[in-house]
């Protein structure tokens, strides 16, 4: 073994913390005189050993207050240790708050170099890496004018720039990178996995254990200045993770003990612990209501619930991929967790072909050997024209009329047959209203501004939606209604709506999804997270290969298996799982007739997707789940659309 | 030993810092100003002109070219004062950045008094102006007076090293600091003579207050025309050495306690 580059023996880190503080030499006679003058010894660190190997990256976790950022404070030199000692064998670039020693009052040329120097580089050095420091920040344009008048995003570029310009040994980065866009923090990450290639010693706090698990080989993590536990990264923040729920769900178990002794109601009781339930339950519990939220799974999450198997992320009712072209729904996911940029690209198989989808010039080229769009263009022209159909009959018609022959036998066909379980033939023509054809090489599935998924899945994301929320899972609403009647003022209803009614105008129809999860022995199954199956031969509609959501992951900790669903679409019968809301007339007018019984349902608001019987995208979900949280906070401004 | 080199290794890493911190007080402190670094010759040559007005006829009848006597003497006051109190708010000043990053905490400290120090070299053109302007004579001693500068420069290093560390756990420093140099101009012949003073209060400021000696030195080459006698050049070299030593040792020893306090 080599030396270690960091070693840190039996340190103790000691603040003398006047337990009030005392800012003046009257004050500070008085209480000598009077014997006042007490120092609360406070020990942020107690007892830390630990040695690091050169180019190991190492994460420290924790709850704030832990004394994480006291460690790497004093690994980088500005804490003394109070007990023991900390060796360091290298120089350190510390990221400890970006920026620190800039001077507002100079322009940003003058403060590249100052800033430089305080971080112990010479003149001549910052000379000779200031135009590539200039082009990380992207900062051209002004680099003549003060430091003020940046914002803080600029700021955090410039100071990020000039602390990574030179590869240290060692790098200290204390959640810095949790400010500025997205793009800065992609190329931050990835400056900083480049020199984690080169060899560059890590040592990573943030309070995102995701990112501390992807980046990091070892972790720490430390319990009100205590080694807690030490070693590989996974298996610390597994048991970091676990030991949080723990807490979290003590904390809620306390909660509703005291809130039953004090005979306290809830606010609002929400029936379904899905993104709907979640978004608004987060909501109404940061307004200052209490919410109980109720789940008849045993898991929250409800669909877009993730399950970890073995470092995969499992997406357990079928593969859900953000996308979204609102900004503010963007920002309200991506301030509760970290995306990836996973692009959705699906690919299918017709017998022994293969074709990007969604219909695109890859497609196109593939399917007829040509390459300019005109010619596509022409071709399927050209095959509408053929079949002379005027007014589509049913969906074959309808979809023929739309993409020509080719492409429908195909990509469409089977597929579509396979979704509805029935013929073409026999399916109403406005199923389909339009085949979006796609003129150019872009096989990105969704035409949104934003797409990803959530690092360490959607169940981390719904969980921090209801860190603060009473939840109970395995309980059924309408039994709970029967013993706890008097518990709750509202309710928040995200079941089927036709049950809250007990089916009282008959059921409304769904069509359903069965799941084939396996676990295959290859590292790599089909190279595709979706791969659609599109002739009819194949019994499943598609296979999800679930570890190509998250290729970061799977770059961090590649694994030699790998698990698959295959998706059976499926009718659907009362008692099963319902998946898609069949929205044709008959069950739109079935569905509007209990909508009718819902508005006399004085507090009760249904919700989400078999609440309000729609299909529908996560970002609308969290919209609708907003819009309804503010309409409850502000009744009065909202007249015209939900209940009241 | 090993210490002494891994000290002096660790200043030379951060000279570059400490030149780019003197110039940035210097170009901070007239960024915007229309005179810009005029002011450093026009500033001491405006008050000089006040308290000549003021002063040359109470204090300074029997004192030939008042003017020059008054702005040697004050020349020195004042980078005494500017540079320590300067170097008093150095730590608490950059709080953030000592708590975020490791620097040597004494090249705040050190730079602050180094540009203080360059001013004043570049006010000694308020001097010149006003021994031409007057007719004074110019004498060959006036080269030694680098000599001079040096020795209160190591002075102020250390007396600002120590008030640095103190007013980092005693904020009330800063407010007293503006009395005691009050105190201190009065107490030093900068507007009067030495010799109208009673005897005993003469000697004790020749013995104790080390700006005199300074004072003293410097008007001898510049004023007078004479080479300084060995009490006043010794002793200031000895008050400069001593300060500098006290001041380092008081900041060594709390230098670690810093980041707690600020």
């Amino acid at each position: 073994m080599s030396t270690p580059i960091i070693e840190v023996n039996d340190l103790t880190v000691q603040f003398n913390m006047a337990s009030e503080k005392v800012n003046d030499l009257k004050e500070y006679a008085i209480k000598l005189v009077k014997h006042e003058l007490m120092f609360q010894e406070f020990l942020p660190l107690q007892n830390i050993s630990f040695q690091v190997q050169p180019g190991e990256a190492w994460g420290l976790v924790g709850v704030n207050g832990a004394g994480k950022s006291t460690l790497l404070k004093t690994v980088s030199g500005i804490l003394k240790p109070y007990k023991g000692s900390v060796v360091v064998r290298g120089t350190t670039a510390p990221l400890i708050e970006l920026g620190a020693g800039f001077d507002p009052d100079l322009t940003a040329r003058e403060n590249i170099y100052l800033n430089g120097m305080v971080l112990g580089h010479s003149r001549a050095f910052m000379e000779e890496h200031f135009d590539e420091i200039v082009a990380f920040a992207d900062m051209n344009q002004f680099l003549d004018s003060p430091l003020k008048n940046f914002s803080s995003g600029m700021k955090a570029r410039l100071g990020f720039a000039v602390a990574t310009v030179v590869n240290p040994d060692i790098l200290i980065v204390d959640e810095v990178l949790e400010v500025g866009d997205m793009r800065f923090r992609r190329k931050c990450n990835e400056r900083m996995q480049q020199m984690l290639s080169t060899g560059t010693t890590l040592l990573y706090v943030s309070h995102n254990i995701e990112s501390v698990k992807t980046l990091c080989d070892k972790a720490i993590w430390l319990d009100k200045g205590h080694m807690r536990m030490t070693g590989d990264a996974r298996e610390v923040c597994d048991a970091y993770k676990e030991e949080q729920t723990r807490m979290i769900h003590q904390r809620r178990e306390e909660r509703r003990k005291k809130m039953k002794e004090e005979g306290k109601k809830y606010d609002y009781l929400i029936v379904g612990a899905g993104l709907f339930g979640a978004v608004f339950a987060n909501e109404m519990t940061k307004s200052g209501k209490r919410c109980l939220v109720i789940d008849k799974r045993s898991h929250v999450g409800g669909n877009i619930y993730t399950e970890d198997v073995d470092g995969i992320q499992v997406h357990r009712y079928g593969a859900h991929i953000f996308h979204t072209s609102d900004e503010v729904i963007w920002k309200y996911v991506t301030d509760l967790v970290d995306f990836n940029h996973y692009i959705n690209s699906p690919v299918a198989i017709y017998k022994d072909e293969i074709y990007n989808l969604p219909f695109n010039m890859n497609t196109f080229s593939r399917l007829w050997n040509l390459k300019k769009p005109q010619e596509v263009k022409d071709k399927i022209a050209k095959q509408v024209a053929e079949l002379h159909i005027t007014e589509p009959k049913n969906l074959e018609e309808q979809a023929l009329s739309l993409v020509g022959r080719d492409v429908y036998e195909k990509l469409v066909k089977g597929y579509t047959e396979k979704q509805w379980g029935r013929d073409c033939k026999d399916l109403p023509a406005f199923i389909i209203r339009r085949l979006p054809l796609r003129f150019t090489y872009d096989n990105n599935y969704f035409n949104d501004r934003y797409q990803g998924i959530p690092i360490g899945g959607y169940t981390n994301l719904v969980e921090i939606l209801l860190d603060d929320v009473d939840v109970m899972t395995d309980t059924d609403f309408f039994e709970y209604r029967k013993s706890h009647a008097d518990s709750y003022d509202r309710v928040v209803y995200t079941g089927m709506i036709d049950e809250y009614f007990d089916f009282c105008y008959g059921h409304l129809e769904y069509r359903s999804v069965r799941f084939e999860t396996e676990r295959v022995e290859e590292s790599n199954y089909q190279g595709n997270a979706v791969v659609n199956y599109t002739d009819r031969e194949v019994p499943y509609t598609r296979v999800i290969e679930h570890k190509h959501f998250e290729p970061e992951a799977e770059q961090e900790h590649p694994k030699d298996f790998s698990i698959i669903s295959r998706e059976y679409s499926t009718e659907w019968h009362p008692g099963m799982e319902p998946y898609y809301p069949v929205n044709d007339e008959k069950n739109n007018a079935l569905y509007e007739k209990y909508r009718e019984l819902a508005e006399k349902e004085k507090n009760v608001i249904f919700g989400g997707r078999l609440g309000s019987y729609r299909y529908y995208d996560m970002d609308k979900v969290i919209a609708a789940a907003l819009q309804a949280a503010e309409a409850e906070r502000m009744p009065w401004l909202n007249n015209g659309g939900e209940k009241e | 030993m090993e210490l002494l080199k891994y000290r002096i290794n660790t200043f030379f890493q951060y000279k570059d810092l400490m030149i780019e911190l003197v110039k940035r007080d210097l170009k901070l402190k007239y960024r915007r100003s229309f005179l810009g670094y005029a002011w450093s010759i026009l500033q001491p040559l405006l008050l000089m002109i006040v308290l000549t007005v003021v002063f040359s006829n109470i204090l300074g009848k029997e004192i030939e070219n008042y003017p020059v006597y008054l702005l040697s003497g004050r020349l020195m006051y004042d980078f005494l004062k500017t540079s320590t109190t300067h170097a008093m708010k150095s730590v608490t000043k950059n709080s953030a950045l000592l708590q975020k990053v490791y620097v040597p905490k004494y090249i705040f400290t050190v730079a602050g008094i180094t540009g203080c120090m360059i001013e004043m070299v570049f006010s000694f053109g308020a001097l010149f102006l006003v021994m031409l302007f007057t007719g004074a004579r110019f004498y060959l001693t006036l080269l030694l007076t680098p000599l001079v500068v040096i020795q209160i420069y190591l002075f102020c290093c250390g007396l600002g090293l120590f008030l640095a560390q103190f007013n980092v756990f005693f904020r009330d420093v800063e407010h007293i600091y503006g009395a005691v140099m009050t105190a201190w101009l009065y107490l030093t012949p900068i507007l009067y003579d030495i010799s109208r003073l009673p005897d005993t209060l003469a000697f004790l400021i020749k013995a104790f207050n080390p700006l005199y000696y300074y004072v003293a030195q410097f008007r001898d080459l510049v004023y007078y025309g004479n080479i300084p006698g060995p009490r006043v050049f010794w002793g200031g070299w000895i008050m400069a050495i001593l300060m500098l030593i006290f001041g380092t040792w008081t900041f060594q020893r709390s230098k670690d306690r810093f980041v707690l306090y600020i």
